[in-house]
């Protein structure tokens, strides 16, 4: 009896799914004491808060993953999903609001069945990668072996994304998507004496609905009010830039039978990014200061075209004159770029329109939450951690975020612990454990892999791409010579650059 | 060899231009241009051809940050764009010897009269790789004489020392920080005047005055100099005319001074 009492207090609660799917029978037997105050429809094993990339791939990984489709999962979105779901693409027309997804990213989307949802005729491939300093030209080249033509990465349009993800979901049914719907407050449950919820955080909805979860995962976004509530705090810096973003056409078929190419230049005040999107389309990040972001929004199209030519081809000493120009931009850069030297091969083709309402701007941040586990608490993708948008890594690292926890939960499943634990000591579940603990001793860290495994390698992502921007964000001439010669070198090494750009896939 | 590596590795193209063998040389970049590799560069520049000293000199580095001093100015774009060259044919010397006293056109033709010289003395730019820079190159060495004209200092030794010191605080060419160490050719005397009145008045100046590279002279050969330097931010220098005619007397009047004397 003893050290029955013992088992109960010190060991693992055991992790019993609350779908009814999930076909145990003690699982049945238990349900009457455990439900007697708290209603069947208000516990879930999983609640997932957000309704983005991040959010999404995790209901989905969730529901096709053999181990875990027995949990209950509901995802609650503040905005309208219905647009989102009857997406209708529009050919030759792009969202501004496109991420780069390295092949282990499509790998892992491909594996939980989404890829196939995702319309592959708006997706491009690149194969070629040109890198060069603004100020010397000095230049990093990357190219698969033109004959294994392997693919760097994806440009997809976040809503092509999001839209294969949420048919991918109705396709498997069982994810309680709670859309048009905002968190109003998060708290713990109550212990009422038969069921011990003071662990469990009670996710309050519009219209006062309460969800119960035993892990509640917080895929929302940089302001994540679930981290709030985990009382996690979230450093970093502000860089005072802007991203400027824009759909741009490109002149046509001026790279007939070229490979697409991604095409970054790093001026002063940040780097600016052409990345191709099907046809002759293409992407534009801009980094710049919020003041010539401002500027750029205000541009005439012709204006903001020559603007773009400019930043890949012109001096960083012209493109600073002429954007503070008020007119006559077009005839400025024409001129300069007729008495400007540089290697026509190795810039993008040149614009020659941007999409309508396409230019849009976002501040950069750096922040990384100081922990991506609470008890019963997991953060994913911009809640745990915003980067810099100069190595495409966002949403990829949002995605190697959810396929660490997915992997996880998976662990923690199949060994029967409960999934929301990520504490190391142990702790009791509401008066089970009693029952089902002997099998568990020990099993208890259900959490913790996911943090150990994301943690530090996220960490090193955000500080290499912080040192990079602050790298080049100078034109003092000893550092722009160093890290020109330092460029250059890791360009002639070919073993090092093939390392690095396994690295960027992110191959499995 | 290895420079030759550290170089292409360095990529910086405005550090080590081109590396070509002297049989092999590419074509020219603009009419007049002779293109160099690095050691042909530093033979010339150490053979003592004066001209060719400033452009090889100038080449890594200080021509592309004079380039760009034009380029961050309206004015000076402005001049990148025309390219305007002053030859006696772009500039109609009668015309500017009838300016009133005190124009910038009219000091500019004055000195060139003094010194018996006309504008197409400047020699043509050759071993400047980018045409734009030769262009800066050539349109440095062709405004110098309206330095003269500008800041007023004479076409003797010691004014075009003192000149030269200010146009390199000011313009940053190598060649006309060495052209200072004429210096050491001075009189005891003159030496202690350079540097102690004209080398302060030209590193104050030269720094905190404008770019004198930016003045557009054809749109300025009407202006007064007094209002252009006022503009520019330059202050005039002491007249070195004046303190050595002022000088002259002083030791004139010593000599004499000691012959009244005699031998006591």
């Amino acid at each position: 009896m003893n050290s029955l009492r013992y088992l109960r207090q010190g060991s693992a609660a055991v992790f019993i799914p609350l779908s009814s799917k999930f076909p145990v029978g003690p699982q049945l037997l238990l349900r009457k004491r455990y439900y007697a105050t708290v209603t069947n429809a208000d516990l879930y094993d999983v609640v997932v808060v957000g309704g983005g990339p991040a959010g999404l791939s995790l209901a989905t990984s969730l529901r096709s993953s053999s181990v875990t489709a027995g949990l209950r999962v509901a995802l609650v979105e503040g905005l309208d999903l219905a647009h989102a779901r009857n997406w209708k693409s529009e050919p030759e027309t792009y969202s501004n609001r496109v991420s780069s997804l390295t092949p282990g990213s499509v790998g892992f989307l491909t594996d939980i069945g989404a890829w196939k949802h995702v319309q592959r005729d708006r997706v491009q491939a690149y194969h070629g990668m040109q890198v060069w300093d603004g100020v010397s030209g000095s230049r990093i080249e990357f190219n698969w072996n033109s004959s294994a033509s392997e693919t760097i990465a994806y440009m997809t349009e976040n809503s092509n994304l999001v839209h294969g993800l949420l048919s991918r979901i109705s396709e498997l049914g069982g994810v309680e998507i709670i859309d048009k719907t905002r968190v109003e407050s998060i708290s713990f449950g109550e212990d009422n004496g038969e069921l011990d919820l003071r662990t469990w955080p009670v996710v309050e909805i519009t219209g006062g609905r309460k969800l119960v979860a035993r892990l509640l995962v917080g895929a929302d976004g940089a302001n994540s009010p679930v981290r709030t509530f985990a009382g996690i705090e979230s450093r970093g810096w502000d860089y005072e830039r802007h991203g400027v973003v824009a759909t741009v056409k490109l002149e046509e078929g001026s790279r007939v039978g070229v490979e697409k190419t991604a095409y970054q230049r790093f001026l002063p005040t940040g780097p600016v990014a052409l990345l191709p999107l099907p046809g002759d389309f293409a992407t534009l990040v801009w980094s710049t200061t919020p003041q010539v972001a401002a500027k750029l929004k205000t541009l005439a199209p012709d204006e903001f075209s020559a603007m773009v030519n400019a930043a890949f081809r012109l001096s960083h000493v012209d493109i600073d004159y002429i954007k503070g120009l008020s007119e006559g931009i077009a005839g400025e850069v024409q001129w300069r770029e007729r008495v400007s030297q540089f290697d026509y091969t190795r810039v993008p083709a040149r614009v020659v329109g941007v999409q309508d309402k396409s230019v849009a701007s976002f501040p950069l941040k750096m922040r990384h939450a100081d922990s991506y586990i609470a008890e019963r608490i997991a953060l994913v993708g911009d809640a745990a951690h915003t980067v810099h948008p100069l190595a495409g890594q966002g949403l990829n690292q949002g995605i190697g975020d959810i396929q660490s926890l997915i992997e996880t939960l998976e662990a923690a499943v199949q060994h029967g612990q409960d999934i929301g634990n990520s504490s190391l000591l142990p702790f009791v579940t509401p008066n089970i454990s009693n029952i089902f603990s002997l099998a568990n001793q020990g099993s208890i860290l259900s959490l913790e892999p996911y943090y150990s495994a994301q943690y530090f390698k996220n960490d090193l992502m955000l500080g290499v791409v912080d040192k990079l921007h602050k790298l080049y964000s100078t034109t003092s001439a000893p550092v722009v010579a160093l890290r020109s010669l330092g460029l250059s070198v890791v360009n002639t090494m070919g073993g090092l650059k093939s390392l690095i750009m396994k690295q960027a896939a992110g191959r499995r | 060899m290895i420079l030759k590596r550290i170089a292409q590795l360095a990529g910086a193209r405005t550090l080590f231009n081109g590396s070509f063998s002297a049989l092999a040389r590419p074509p020219p970049n603009y009419e007049g241009h002779i293109p160099l590799n690095p050691p042909e560069r530093a033979i010339l520049a150490i053979g003592n051809l004066i001209a060719t000293l400033g452009e090889t000199t100038a080449t890594p580095y200080f021509i592309y940050r004079l380039r760009d001093v034009m380029l961050s100015s309206p004015t000076g774009r402005r001049i990148l764009r025309d390219r305007p060259r002053i030859t006696s044919k772009t500039l109609d010397m009668d015309q500017l010897r009838k300016l009133p006293d005190g124009t910038v056109g009219r000091e500019y033709a004055a000195w060139l009269d003094k010194e018996g010289v006309s504008p197409d003395t400047r020699s043509q730019v050759r071993y400047i790789d980018d045409p734009e820079c030769a262009y800066v190159m050539q349109r440095y060495r062709e405004c110098h004489d309206f330095y003269h004209a500008l800041t007023g200092l004479p076409v003797i030794v010691e004014g075009e020392i003192a000149l030269k010191a200010f146009e390199f605080a000011n313009t940053l060419i190598p060649m006309t920080g060495l052209s200072m160490f004429a210096a050491v050719r001075l009189k005891r005397g003159e030496q202690k005047r350079i540097l102690t009145t004209y080398f302060p008045w030209a590193v104050r100046n030269g720094l905190l005055s404008k770019e004198v590279i930016n003045i557009y002279w054809e749109e300025e050969l009407e202006t007064s100099v007094e209002a252009l330097r006022e503009r520019i931010g330059l202050e005039k220098p002491p007249d070195l005319r004046k303190i050595r005619k002022e000088e002259r007397a002083r030791k004139k009047a010593e000599i004499a001074a000691r012959e009244t004397l005699g031998p006591s």
